[in-house]
């Protein structure tokens, strides 16, 4: 792997990326209930029914759309959402899926457990990558932590209370096993992934938000009122899940200690909680760039390590540093 | 271990658990059973044969729905515990046009591919005493034009041209129930074993109190 890629001082600008791409796959879940209403419509040949409302979401898809493709049946290249979805042929399912329908089916359908293959190498390499750079709920998650800012800023009460972020693994257990015992994927009903993809589809196609929509309400309201991150942090079982196949993963940050001067900001823009400033990242780090970004000193780099880095010492710009030396 | 550390510690394993289970029941909770009428609610095209395998596969992931030309493939949306979020067909609202499509795109084993004739969602039945030129009240013929598997699964009486009947090909489909005419709604689709014809009479209503449970 080329090192000078790892170290690059443009490295800052992964966060406006992973921005890009929080957004752009959370516009496609939006765009493609759209698409689909609107490939429903060609296939009726019932253009001349459609109410106002519907006659302009065929115009407009269908602008948008020309371009790209002839026919509007070649639009069924991309369907689904992160939970499972297919991309120009290829099956993506996400391996929280394939465990909770392995738990809850009790048999190997090898067929699908290899849609998860792509997603499991990324995740063994990266972490939780799926966390900080796919996931739609993130996107939402991490406007809601700047709405609790500005509430902090105004002077409300926004609690960032700490609780035991071992909590997520036994969801993850206690998920698995309920899986077992009713025989139906339990995890599709309080993973915030699968119930965004499928409640925008709802309300888009199927005209109304279904259950799912309010239990993601309860999780931003206890992601306000109770911890910062709170359900990505404490609860979710994707999570626990990634955090578990990430322990070993082969590329993470670190901080270099001959330029970090001990500001701290890295603690404060991480919105897990975690610790960069004594390199302790662990198991959950998302590999989300936020600390890299907000690092007035270019201090934190990737590196290819499978362990986790021992605390280095304070940052040599730092006054620490200075007053241990003297 | 003395019995103070031992209460703490099991205290503690029991709060990490219920903590654990609180999502779940949350999730549970927020979705209860509607008590809306089932009776017309279908499996899709290609569906494993017992539910309960269905509800097993099935992750509810919406891609079926996502395909499905003519929409009609509905989600359990309010619905809590195992049907959660799994598809289902209602034909009076709008039927199967079984091209096949929710087949492929399954990730899963929940729906397989499967040959349009083998397709086994249901049955028609027809209510004899509610069908209109059964009772001698009008012509029709809609549900016969209509039957993409053709003769083999809907056809005319012998001797008769507009009294329609169940074949064994019938896969139960739905179109004819989507485009009958008629008010009285003569025609739905059943499990098979209930058989092509409606039956009347008490005896029957019994029977089919009985099999509810009540």
């Amino acid at each position: 792997m080329n090192n000078k890629l790892l170290t690059s001082k443009y490295l800052r600008h992964l966060n406006k990326l992973r921005w890009f791409s929080l957004s752009f796959i959370f516009i496609m879940l939006i765009i493609l209930p759209f698409i689909h209403l609107y490939q429903t419509y060609e296939a009726a040949h019932a253009y001349d029914l459609l109410t106002p409302t519907e006659k302009m979401i065929s115009d407009t898809v269908e602008r948008l759309t020309s371009s790209f493709v002839k026919e509007p049946e070649e639009l069924s290249a991309i369907k689904g959402n992160t939970w499972s979805g297919s991309l120009f042929g290829l099956k993506l399912s996400d391996p929280l899926a394939v465990l909770g329908q392995v738990a809850a089916s009790q048999s190997l359908y090898w067929p699908f457990i290899i849609t998860a293959l792509i997603p499991l190498i990324f995740t063994l390499l990266l972490g939780r990558i799926y966390c900080g750079w796919i996931c739609p709920a993130t996107l939402i998650y991490e406007l809601n932590d700047n709405l609790a800012a500005w509430l902090r800023k105004a002077g409300l009460p926004v609690s960032r209370r700490k609780l035991d972020r071992r909590i997520k693994y036994v969801v993850l257990a206690v998920g698995i096993l309920l899986s077992i015992f009713f025989g139906a994927v339990m995890f599709g009903s309080i993973y915030p992934p699968a119930i965004i993809g499928r409640e925008i589809y709802y309300a888009i196609a199927l005209g109304g938000f279904g259950a799912g929509a309010v239990f993601f309400l309860l999780t931003l309201l206890f992601d306000l009122m109770v911890t910062r991150r709170g359900f990505c942090r404490y609860v979710c079982p994707g999570g626990a899940l990634y955090s578990l196949l990430g322990r070993y993963r082969l590329i993470r940050i670190k901080r270099n200690v001959e330029t970090c001067n001990d500001c701290a900001k890295c603690n404060v823009a991480c919105q897990f909680g975690l610790d960069p400033l004594n390199d302790n990242f662990g198991m959950e780090c998302n590999n989300c760039t936020a600390c890299i970004a907000v690092c007035p000193t270019d201090a934190l780099k990737f590196t290819v390590n499978v362990h986790d880095i021992t605390y280095q010492g304070p940052g040599h710009l730092g006054h620490k540093y200075r007053n241990e030396k003297n | 271990m003395n019995r103070r550390s031992f209460i703490k510690k099991f205290t503690m394993t029991m709060g990490v658990i219920s903590f654990g289970l609180l999502p779940f029941v949350m999730g549970r909770l927020l979705r209860p059973k509607l008590k809306a009428s089932e009776s017309n609610r279908i499996p899709l095209p290609g569906a494993l044969a017992n539910k309960q395998d269905f509800e097993q596969a099935c992750i509810g992931c919406g891609l079926c729905g996502e395909v499905c030309p003519p929409r009609c493939i509905q989600f359990y949306k309010h619905e809590g515990g195992l049907v959660a979020d799994t598809p289902y067909i209602d034909p009076v609202q709008k039927s199967c046009i079984l091209c096949g499509l929710c087949m492929e795109i399954c990730p899963t084993n929940a729906l397989t591919v499967t040959n349009v004739r083998e397709v086994k969602m249901g049955i028609a039945q027809i209510d004899r005493a509610a069908c209109y030129p059964w009772v001698d009240a009008g012509i029709c013929g809609a549900c016969v034009s209509i039957c993409p598997i053709g003769s083999g699964a809907i056809d005319f009486e012998f001797g008769n041209f507009y009294r329609p009947i169940v074949k064994d090909k019938c896969v139960g489909c739905g179109q004819c129930v989507e485009v009958c005419p008629e008010p009285s709604l003569p025609i739905n689709i059943v499990a098979p074993s209930k058989g092509t014809v409606a039956q009347h009479g008490v005896g029957i209503r019994k029977v089919e109190r009985g099999q509810r449970g009540f």
